[in-house]
């Protein structure tokens, strides 16, 4: 079933070396791309792949790439969106850990094709190995001539530094990131205008996940028709789940996009652990809306998902079973982004902070009779109404948590 | 372009965001972060509107308007959502009073009132009656919050000068935060820590003095609640009268707004209403004015002495005894002092006197020497086309600009403020100064230049970009071969002499070869040196030379008046230290002290008359003391450092039995049997140095300050020629009056003969000086 293209070798010893990268057919990608083609046709073949971005919106690689403005005086920027903070991912941590040739690979091209010189890796701090990792792959590529100055001899220069984010989840954010790249406390940015023309230090920028541009290099080589072949039409390639709680087999597992998330969980990664039974599923890390256990028959890509009126998100495949209380999940969802808000903008700072209070009201069996509906009040006034992404990523799943666990949460309420 | 807000048609040009073009036309919209002088923030999200054809509720403080947009503002559903953010704002600030019952009764009666030591209410909170969160509340019409309420529990900051910074009222608008970083360029606060428990803060918690706080006080004008209050003003009650004037303390001239109560001044707060300050000010004309007019060291009475002693009198008394004594010095041994803080009027009378009554040649004026005096004595007397005139916003949209020999963030913060505007317009800044400054941070080039050595670096700079100009205009110049071998041959002594680093001065060469429009702003250090001529003139060749502006800044308010009455035709002044050189030597029978000016213990005067607003130490040994007014307490005409004339009137009446100090002048002629001294009020006085002065004509227009702005005339003349600066050859003695840079840092804070360090206990502490 599993339909490996990033993860593909991953069983090998030392495949961040870039010794043992080159001997698997390392750099081939970015040495047909820099010497085979040009700009125009890399871009044009990422468009038609339909790579949409792993990081969670989904939007195009290719047409992001696209709105960046070809003629400017300015200096343009690759971001690498490496902060991998939403609660159950763990595919970029794989990624660049076992493969970070992979995704320089990428970074390579992509700079390529939109004429950028200075790329940067925004890791989260807690990553401490893996940014160091990345940093020692960074010195091989350089001194085996696929970074720096005149790469393969061409007269394109890329520099790529690796940049360590201090712990918020808010930077994550495309422009929070960039602020918080230029030193600036991570608050998101208004937008427009979007960073495609006016980003890191005020120049146009593209932000992309570690996910997607890993994919770049084999679009490259086996082009865009093989690459949709392995997914869906408007939705190329695979998906890398990353499968936690509680199953058998925990872990990543790359599949064609598209799955359907019943095989991925009782298939791929061996079904319930201990004979549990399944109560509910997260299917796009925490901020997806939740689905219940009989929910879960359906392709997992980013249409069929928003049908179902959840997420792909990162597709982080959170499994919970029936003798978890729902409580503990909306707890821990409340609790999170209470913390995570920026405080910028009055519903998130104060409205998640209320929420969160109501939950702990409930949890120390305090709750009262009303409480459920204040939450949904709340959230739904959180929903799309503030300044970033941040509090939709808050209000949806609580909502859905409220609206189809009602029964059990008002159980819990004593007066 | 046209856009539709419930259902009007409205006409916007450029651009406007929505909720500007809605404040425009008299549509409310919600709002509490947004700010006029402020980007867009987007934080409250009160100002939600709907627009047709796209999805959700866009922010009205950030969308901007586009042809065709239909807005809709009010909605039963755009109403609950504003409901809900305000109650979540109200549930984080003390709104007991907000939604009480008795609100009514307590507004009139105080029916409710309690004490208590924390604001848990309005009627507790200094802003009570000017908050703009009770606004929007009464506009929403909340009488109910479905929170309870949550008090942060913060501890009030009062650790520092001038306000007090209670959080617990903070609604995290951010407005106190962005002024600081987006207009100030100062950034002392910043937001501390995340989600709810976010905070405005300072770094590791420390006070504001030592976060770099300039205490402008532009954070605590555009608090929309009572979270950062001045203190002096908050036991006050409303104030029931407005007024505006002009500060007179520095030479930009702020346009100031006066809250009075009963007829005495509350507060000041700077205006917009002229393109001067813009909405800006600075710690003196925000905090400490108010003290200063009614400072406890005012003099309120006529004092004579008599028997050794000093005895109040009548003005009648005064005016006598004093002119009787006058007399006997007409014509021989007396020096006359005039402050430049007074106005336009004042100086007209004080040269008429001295002139004409007194026969003196001489008046002692500037406490330094004037920037304005030694750039018009050193270039335009010199047939150089060097124009004194400039608007303010010549310096915002500069590319380069050029600063030496001031930290104008503590001079002159208002041209910092359009400096700094600039610099967010993408300019850059070159620093030139001999030691550190707050502004080093914000320069692209900060050149050391030892004090007094400042020449050497202006003359390589102009040199170095002369010969990096393959079209070098001045090559065949009469003089420039002779001028270039000196500086090459005298290079590697003078830049080891003045501590030059010669890579710097190559990159900064470079960076002037650039830009255009450049803007060589020159400060009081680089003309209060021995080597103030050499400095003026290589600093005006360097200028010529990039097609670059050279501005003097003018010191004190009403310099650039005191420049034109005193000395621009024929230069009768003698700067304060020039006067001290003079008393010393003996050269003073009788002092007439209409400006400050510190009188040695030594110094060998018969005769001394004060006519200041303030006691000084010059008092207890004077004859006869004479109470003059300030500036709230008379009105007049100031002249800016851009030569803008503007005139303010009097806010409120003369304390005790002080005089305008033209006033006083006039009737002591009058005594002494001078005729033509017969003034009745200012307008009278200018309209007849209107008719003395040709360049003052545009001041005399009974309708002047109405919509334009009104500049002193003054015409470009001359023609430049290169090189004007020699090499210097200093005179010994000059050398010798010259004041340490110490006391000239000093003299900065000054109304008059009042010392603003020693009067206020925050400025001291700003400053940095130690307690006394």
């Amino acid at each position: 079933m599993e339909e490996k293209i990033l993860t593909k070798d991953f069983g090998l010893k030392n495949l961040f070396k870039i010794k043992v990268y080159l001997q698997q057919g390392g750099y081939k990608a970015v040495k047909k791309a820099l010497e085979q083609m040009r700009p125009a046709e890399i871009l044009d073949e990422v468009k038609k792949a339909n790579l949409r971005g792993r990081g969670g919106a989904g939007f195009p690689a290719g047409v992001k790439w696209g709105f960046v403005p070809q003629k400017t005086d300015k200096p343009k920027y690759l971001c690498v969106n490496a902060d991998e903070g939403e609660p159950g991912t763990f595919k970029d941590r794989y990624i660049m850990s076992h493969n970070p040739h992979l995704l320089l690979e990428g970074v390579i091209i992509a700079s390529f094709a939109v004429g950028i010189h200075s790329a940067f890796i925004y890791i989260r701090g807690e990553y401490e190995a893996v940014a160091d990792r990345l940093e020692e792959a960074i010195a091989e590529a350089k001194a085996d001539g696929f970074l720096g100055k005149n790469i393969l001899e061409i007269g394109f220069d890329l520099e790529v530094v690796v940049h360590r984010g201090a712990g918020a989840y808010i930077c994550g954010e495309e422009t929070a990131l960039l602020e918080s790249l230029e030193g600036k406390s991570g608050h998101p940015r208004l937008k427009p205008p979007f960073p495609a023309s006016i980003g890191l230090f005020q120049c146009p920028t593209v932000i992309n996940n570690v996910e997607t541009l890993a994919n770049v290099p084999a679009i490259i080589l086996n082009g865009a028709d093989w690459f949709v072949k392995k997914g869906l039409p408007k939705d190329g390639g695979t998906r890398i789940f990353g499968v936690s709680g509680m199953v058998k087999n925990p872990g990543i597992y790359e599949l064609p996009i598209g799955t359907n998330l019943r095989k991925i969980i009782f298939e791929a990664a061996g079904g319930m652990k201990d004979g549990k039974t399944l109560k509910a599923v997260i299917p796009g890390g925490m901020s997806a809306p939740i689905l219940k256990a009989d929910e879960i028959d359906l392709a997992m890509d980013f249409d069929s998902l928003v049908e179902a009126g959840s997420m792909l998100g990162s597709a982080a495949v959170i499994v919970i079973d029936q003798e978890t209380p729902i409580l503990e999940v909306l707890k821990a969802v409340s609790k999170f982004y209470s913390h995570e808000s920026c405080g910028q903008c009055t519903p998130c700072r104060i409205g998640i902070s209320w929420i969160n209070k109501i939950v702990r009201r409930i949890a120390s069996g305090q709750g009262e009779k009303d409480d459920v509906d204040a939450i949904i009040c709340l959230a739904e006034n959180i929903k799309g109404k503030t300044l970033c992404p941040l509090g939709d990523a808050a209000a949806l799943p609580i909502l859905s948590i409220c609206r189809k666990f009602r029964q059990e949460l008002e159980g819990q309420l004593s007066r | 372009m046209r856009i539709t807000i419930n259902g009007r048609q409205l006409d916007v040009s450029g651009k406007k965001t929505i909720l500007e073009v809605a404040r425009a036309n008299g549509i409310f919209i919600p709002s509490l972060c947004d700010h006029s002088a402020l980007v867009p923030f987007g934080g409250c999200r009160l100002c939600l509107v709907e627009i047709k054809g796209r999805k959700g509720y866009p922010p009205a403080c950030s969308t901007y308007a586009e042809d065709g947009l239909d807005v809709t503002t009010e909605s039963p559903a755009l109403q609950a959502i504003r409901r809900q953010v305000l109650e979540l704002i109200l549930s984080e600030h003390p709104h007991a009073c907000l939604i009480c019952a008795e609100k009514k009764n307590c507004d009139e009666y105080k029916s409710t009132i309690r004490k208590v030591g924390e604001v848990t209410g309005c009627v507790l909170c200094p802003n009570n009656g000017r908050c703009e969160l009770q606004d929007v509340v009464e506009a929403l019409k909340i009488d109910r919050v479905n929170f309870p309420a949550a008090y942060r529990n913060f501890d009030v900051r009062r650790d520092d000068p001038f306000f007090d910074r209670n959080y617990n009222l903070c609604i995290l608008c951010g407005r106190c935060v962005r002024i600081c970083h987006e207009v100030r360029g100062v950034s002392a606060i910043s937001f501390v820590f995340r989600g709810s428990q976010a905070v405005v803060g300072t770094v590791f918690g420390r006070p504001l003095l030592e976060s770099g706080c300039q205490f402008c006080g532009a954070c605590v004008d555009v608090c929309p609640t009572g979270a950062l209050t001045e203190r002096a003003s908050r036991g006050e009650a409303l104030p029931d009268e407005e007024d505006e004037t002009i500060c007179p303390l520095c030479s930009i001239g702020c346009g100031l707004k006066a809250s009075l109560r009963g007829g005495r001044i509350v507060s000041f707060a700077p205006t917009n209403a002229e393109a001067v300050n813009r909405g800006q000010a600075c710690v003196k004309g925000r905090f400490i004015l108010r003290d200063v007019v009614y400072s406890p060291k005012r003099i309120l009475k006529p004092l004579v002495r008599q028997n050794g002693e000093l005895h109040e009198a009548s003005w009648d008394e005064a005016l006598d005894f004093v002119a009787t004594k006058l007399k006997g010095y007409v014509g021989k041994n007396l020096g006359f002092i005039s402050s430049t803080q007074v106005s336009l009027e004042d100086m007209h009378v004080f040269d008429r006197f001295t002139r004409e009554v007194l026969r003196t040649d001489q008046i002692i004026s500037f406490r330094n020497h004037s920037p304005l005096a030694s750039f018009w004595k050193e270039l335009r007397m010199n047939g150089q086309p060097a124009e004194l005139n400039f608007e303010l916003d010549s310096i915002s949209t500069a590319k380069v600009i050029v600063l030496s020999g001031a930290d104008i963030v503590v001079s002159h913060p208002i041209i910092w403020v359009e400096v700094f505007r600039a610099i967010k317009n993408g300019a850059k800044l070159v620093v030139i100064n001999g030691k550190d400054s707050s502004l080093e941070r914000h320069a692209s080039f900060h050149l050391r230049v030892q004090a007094g050595r400042e020449f050497s670096l202006f003359n390589h700079l102009t040199l170095k970009l002369l010969e990096n100009n393959p079209e070098n205009p001045y090559s065949r110049v009469n003089g420039y071969e002779t001028w270039r071998e000196s500086l090459l041959n005298e290079k590697k002594a003078a830049f080891a002499r003045a501590d030059i680093n010669e890579a710097e001065v190559d990159l900064a060469a470079r960076l002037l070869a650039e830009g255009q429009p450049t803007v060589f702003l020159m400060g009081p250090s680089v003309v209060n040196s021995a080597a103030a001529s050499a400095n003026i003139r290589a600093l005006w060749n360097l200028a010529q030379v990039c097609g670059g502006r050279l501005i003097p800044l003018a010191g004190e308010n009403n310099e650039r008046g005191a420049f034109e009455i005193f000395s621009r035709s024929s230069d009768r002044v003698l700067s304060v230290e020039e006067a001290l050189f003079k008393i010393s030597r003996g050269e003073y029978k009788s002092l007439y002290l209409a400006g400050p000016l510190p009188v040695p213990p030594d110094a060998a005067v018969e005769f001394l008359v004060i006519q200041d607003c303030f006691m000084n130490e010059n008092v207890q040994r004077a004859d006869a003391v004479l109470p003059a007014a300030t500036f709230a307490e008379c009105g007049g005409t100031f002249v800016n450092v851009e030569g803008r004339i503007r005139k303010f009137k009097n806010i409120i009446e003369p304390l005790g039995e002080a005089r305008p100090d033209w006033w006083i002048i006039c009737r002591m002629a009058e005594k002494m049997g001078a005729a033509e001294f017969g003034f009745e009020n200012a307008a009278e006085i200018l309209s007849d140095l209107g008719r003395t002065r040709p360049f003052f004509e545009p001041a005399c227009h009974r309708h002047q300050g109405k919509g334009k702005a009104v500049f002193i005339l003054d015409e470009k003349k001359g023609s430049g020629q290169f090189p004007s600066g020699e090499s210097p050859e200093l005179a010994p003695q000059r050398a010798a009056i010259h004041s340490s840079p110490a006391a000239s840092a000093r003299a900065l804070d000054y109304y008059r003969s009042l010392n603003l360090v020693e009067e206020s206990k925050g400025l001291r502490k700003l400053r940095g000086l130690r307690e006394k």
